[in-house]
């Protein structure tokens, strides 16, 4: 690539974007679905079942990157370290799945109803004017 | 280990592991296993892994990675100043808690 037109590129790389999201975080979830897939079948299994869990339930907006990463780091090294898959999950799987989750930004829907269930309530305990309806 | 002790040690969990940590620093797996021998053995370690990602982001430990012979390397936590200055704070809830409990049991006699 040439030095100079580094800015004509990213403008029309904005713009690419713009219409197919971030180039970089495709490349990183690729990366992620192969390492995925790579797992022996057990941990594949467990590990596919978490992703449609956080995805389905709107725990999450799916797009942070650093969060599929992070999946894949756990289950390489368990599948490594041979830990049983009920070690990793223990008793209640949603318990883990839902802590591990809550360390990434949420899902759309879930924060907008969170948001909107506190200025609810900053209303109700006449706080806040009443009319206002912040729901971002 | 019952029921009961699990739902107890969710609200402390991140004070024992940075307590673990200001022995010495650790890897996931050496958590685990040393929570295990104290007899805590219904932690899952996705639980344990999910709290050290949190710390993590919060600052309250340095990480770095070690390669291993096996697989990527292993992420070595250990506790910084402001981890040291929490676990400061989580000791002083956690000595009142335990002081107001007391009370509660004396006075239930």
């Amino acid at each position: 690539m040439a030095a100079e037109p580094n800015e004509p590129k990213n403008r029309y790389r904005r713009y690419l974007e713009v219409v197919t999201g971030s180039l970089e975080d495709k490349r990183r979830y690729r990366r992620y679905k192969t390492r995925i897939s790579q797992l022996p079948p057990d941990y594949r299994t467990a590990a596919e079942a978490m992703e449609r869990y956080l995805l389905h339930l709107g725990l999450t907006d799916g797009a942070d990157m650093t969060m599929y990463e992070d999946l894949a780091d756990l289950f390489e090294r368990s599948a490594i370290d041979e830990t049983p898959i009920r070690d990793l999950f223990g008793e209640d799987p949603v318990e883990f799945v839902e802590a591990f989750v809550a360390n990434y930004p949420a899902g759309q829907w879930r924060n907008r109803e969170r948001n909107r269930l506190t200025s609810a309530i900053k209303r109700a305990a006449g706080e806040e004017p009443a009319g206002e309806d912040r729901t971002e | 280990m019952g029921k009961l002790v699990t739902e107890m040690l969710k609200g402390t969990l991140e004070g024992i592991v940075l307590a673990i940590l200001s022995g010495r620093p650790a890897y996931g797996y050496e958590i685990t296993a040393w929570l295990r021998d104290q007899g805590f053995s219904d932690i899952a370690e996705g639980t344990i892994y999910a709290l050290l990602v949190r710390i993590e982001q919060r600052g309250l430990v340095d990480v770095e990675k070690v390669p291993s012979e096996k697989g990527p390397p292993r992420k070595v936590y250990s506790l910084n100043a402001q981890g040291r200055e929490y676990l400061e704070e989580f000791w002083t809830t956690w000595s009142f808690l335990a002081g107001r409990l007391e009370q509660l049991r004396e006075g239930g006699k």
